[in-house]
């Protein structure tokens, strides 16, 4: 098998699994709603197993297909009213997607595909169908004044609900509304909703705006037991209108009666009801499918959890008379236990959230192959590392910051295929993604084999669009700094792959919300490297806690180098910058009190005890002079409000088991904002 | 050229645009995809399309729905629709043609399939 086929199987059989355990839940409540079945449940199995049926018969998956297909059958008649609902329809149902979750499964372990007599399903769901006779189709329509295009736009089934409806002696009532473009989805979603309440929304027929203005008109089709008055109440924003030639109550009181007997020999919700030994369905499948947001509910009680056993931890430490003290012991070893429970917990959820950043390689590739063409450029692409894993919802938000990086490393980096044989290099422009996991970050590396970053291009650029001024002084580390600021960005940037225009600025921003970092490596004639870090997971991270003026700040370990002990005399002045000889390498601090303007109460003198926490965002280092470190602790962030949001070098807010909320720091935009220096800038400097 | 696919089915929806991709390498074709009837009614003042192709079983508008909304717009009325469906809802079929589809490809199809209806769609050889 190829590696395309391979993943090809392997979609379906995740989205397989998905469509039937979906499909098991939608049994359930059949089950539970017996004879009086609402149609839209019986409609959405049927859809269910439509979808499985075109999905296995593409791929060629024979059984799954034709299984499908004969319940698809099935399922098309009972929604259409054709076959009664009965236990033994309930039982096949069940019987039938148990045996395609086996047959899912055994594609992956063909050892499991005996276990499925498909021939035997076949069989009975056969005579199900056949032991009923075919009833005689009503038109419809003969009671309505329904206009032409809609009776077009009608499925067979929803003429057939239409039908069921006007049978019932229900109200079949047009409701129009002419919806804001921006919205007209969940307007109408939140509408049809409130309308399945009291009845069915047959059809939903989309129309030009007929006021002429840009928005987008829906006409409901509904069937209800409420009359046009009491739809419109519901509907208050909507046009109602009846569609019965004759609305009197007498007419629907007669449709009412003429209501069509339960088919022979079928049985009611009681008798479905009294049969309750409906055998369980087991899953076979081995994996569960759970919405993200579930994960982060589960993440978050995580979270405080651990608040809670941080708090304990304080209590046992208040513990010290005699009498406490065993009591003390005793308490800090459940603690000590609680802690490590928590922290396989934890671990636990942070690898439930965690997918492989190989789901968007593939879209990726389709990008680079569209960019390439149009660019008219010749490009290698190579992924690699695709198993690495990050956090669900970092790999959605990366999608964009990464086309972005490859769509601007081809356009910028790559040379036209002419220049690049004249410079020695083969014609067709190499690309590489490679991802990787470093420490408690994963790191993504878009490298190219393109021209390089010329600074002195980069300087020319950045004074034309008034990023810099002609005199400013300019070197490498600043043209790197550049690429990256607002409005540096060319406009021939705007593109539909990047769709909206933006620069490497927004691309950089994007990370940062990540709360992480980009770097760019560059050799001119060589080519260009984007380096990406990120955290594995954003909610729970190990922080140092210290102390500034009083207050109490956290700063993320993965930020922190080294800390140490220094004198107020070890404190040198160069050009107006505080700085400390760490080593070889002049370190710049910064005052955590000066950065949050907290009032300075820390003696002076030269003897004055400080710390240092030497700390480092991408390539930067910086000196955070704090009072005190306090204790190294994990804790859980949360996000502040929109307008602590602004304020560069923060985080979010954190609660450490004491009484007070503390600040998490985030050494990015603080470097950003204060100023950091390149610790390595030998090393970055062209070989 | 520009096409829309509009299909629910994520992997569907990546099957129909590898066949698609595959069998149009010649021509600069780009693929716009829609998972839902309003996504594809959100999509289109957002591009040209040269040629749609919509499922009709779907959430929210089915594809016909979707196909008479088009045929009846000033604008929209002249991108040639092709309906991707089933062989069980031949009473369907019938009904994408009199709403003014030009296309109709039954599930399974094969990969040339879709890539001649697509050609003869697109008015190119």
């Amino acid at each position: 098998m190829t590696k395309e086929d391979d993943r090809a199987r392997e979609e379906f059989t995740s989205e397989a699994e998905e469509l039937l355990d979906t499909l098991s839940r939608d049994l359930v409540e059949f089950e539970a709603q017996g004879k009086n079945v609402r149609p839209e449940v019986v409609n959405k199995i049927f859809r269910e197993v439509h979808s499985l049926k075109g999905l296995a018969g593409m791929l060629g998956f024979v059984e799954i297909s034709e299984l499908s297909h004969n319940l698809e059958d099935m399922l098309d008649r009972l929604r259409m009213g054709k076959i009664p609902i009965t236990k033994d329809l309930i039982d096949l149902l069940y019987d039938s997607v148990d045996s395609l979750n086996r047959l899912v499964i055994a594609i992956n372990d063909p050892s499991l595909a005996g276990l499925v007599d498909v021939t035997n399903l076949a069989s009975r769901i056969h005579r199900t169908v056949t032991s009923q006779p075919q009833q005689k189709v009503e038109d419809p329509f003969s009671e309505l004044t329904l206009d032409e295009q809609t009776k077009k736009s009608l499925t067979e089934y929803e003429e057939h609900r239409l039908l069921e409806n006007v049978r019932a002696g229900k109200y079949i009532l047009a409701i129009e509304q002419t919806f804001d473009f921006s919205d007209f989805d969940e307007k109408l979603r939140a509408l049809t909703s409130v309308l399945n309440e009291a009845g069915e929304v047959i059809s939903t027929l989309p129309a030009l705006d007929s006021s002429g203005g840009s928005g987008i008109a829906f006409r409901l089709l509904y069937g209800s037991m409420l009359n046009e008055p009491a739809v419109a109440a519901l509907a208050p924003d909507a046009r109602v209108s009846s569609l019965r030639k004759d609305t009197s109550p007498a007419a629907v009181a007669a449709a009412g009666a003429a209501m069509t007997p339960p088919p022979p020999g079928g049985t009611t919700a009681a008798d479905v009801a009294a049969e309750d030994d409906l055998s369980s369905l087991r899953s076979m499948s081995q994996t569960v499918r759970v919405d993200i947001t579930k994960l982060d509910h589960v993440m978050n009680i995580v979270g405080e959890l651990i608040i809670e056993k941080t708090q304990l931890e304080a209590l046992t430490r208040q513990l010290t008379t005699q009498q406490q003290r065993m009591a003390a012991h005793e308490l800090g070893k459940i603690a000590r236990n609680l802690d490590r429970k928590l922290s396989e917990l934890q671990k636990s959820v942070i690898e439930t959230r965690m997918v492989p950043v190989g789901q968007i390689y593939s879209k990726l590739a389709r990008t680079v192959r569209k960019v390439a063409r149009e660019l008219k450029k010749e490009i290698e692409l190579t992924l690699r590392g695709e198993d690495t894993e990050l956090d669900k919802m970092m790999v959605e938000e990366l999608t964009d910051p990464l086309m972005h990086i490859i769509r601007n490393s081809i356009d910028h980096g790559i040379e036209p295929a002419a220049e690049r044989v004249a410079a020695g290099k083969q014609p067709e422009g190499r690309v590489t993604l490679t991802a990787y996991q470093q420490g408690n970050s994963v790191v993504l590396d878009v490298k190219d084999d393109g021209r390089g970053i010329d600074p002195e291009k980069i300087r020319q650029v950045a004074i034309k669009r008034g990023v810099i001024g002609e005199k400013d002084a300019f070197d490498l580390q600043r043209a790197y700094e550049v690429i990256f600021a607002p409005g540096f960005s060319t406009a021939d940037q705007v593109s539909e792959i990047s769709g909206r225009g933006v620069g490497l600025d927004v691309v950089k921003k994007n990370i940062q919300e990540l709360k992480g970092t980009i770097e760019v490596i560059s050799k001119p004639r060589e080519g260009t490297t984007f380096r990406i870090s990120l955290p594995i997971t954003l909610a729970i991270i190990q922080a140092l806690i210290v102390r500034a003026s009083g207050e109490q700040f956290a700063i993320p370990l993965t930020s922190v180098e080294e800390s140490l002990r220094i004198y107020s005399r070890d404190i040198r002045t160069v050009e107006r910058r505080e700085v400390f000889t760490l080593r070889d390498f002049t370190l710049p601090l910064l005052r955590l009190s000066d950065a949050f303007g907290l009032s300075d109460d820390h003696d002076h003198g030269p003897d004055t005890k400080w710390f240092v926490v030497v700390t480092r965002a991408g390539e930067k280092t910086v000196g955070l002079l704090v009072d005190a470190l306090v204790r190294q602790q994990e804790v859980v962030i949360k996000s502040i409000g929109e307008r602590l949001k602004t304020i560069p070098g923060i985080a979010g807010a954190t609660d450490i088991g004491e009484s007070d909320i503390v600040l998490v720091i985030d050494v990015g935009t603080l470097i950003d904002h204060f100023g950091g220096r390149a610790r390595e800038t030998r090393a970055l400097a062209v070989h | 050229m520009k096409i829309l696919v509009v299909e629910d089915s994520s992997s569907m929806r990546a099957y129909l645009t590898t066949i698609i991709e595959g069998g149009t390498e010649s021509y600069d074709l780009e693929i716009v995809e829609a998972a839902s009837g309003f996504e594809a009614l959100k999509t289109l003042p957002h591009h040209t399309f040269d040629a749609i192709l919509t499922d009709i079983n779907m959430p929210d508008i089915n594809g016909l729905e979707l196909v008479s909304f088009l045929k009846n717009h000033p604008v929209y009325k002249t991108i040639p629709i092709m309906v991707i469906s089933t062989e069980s809802s031949d009473e369907d079929r019938k009904r994408a043609a009199a709403l003014g589809a030009e296309e109709y490809l039954v599930k399974p199809f094969q990969a040339g399939e879709l890539i001649e209806k697509l050609r003869r769609l697109l008015k190119v050889a």
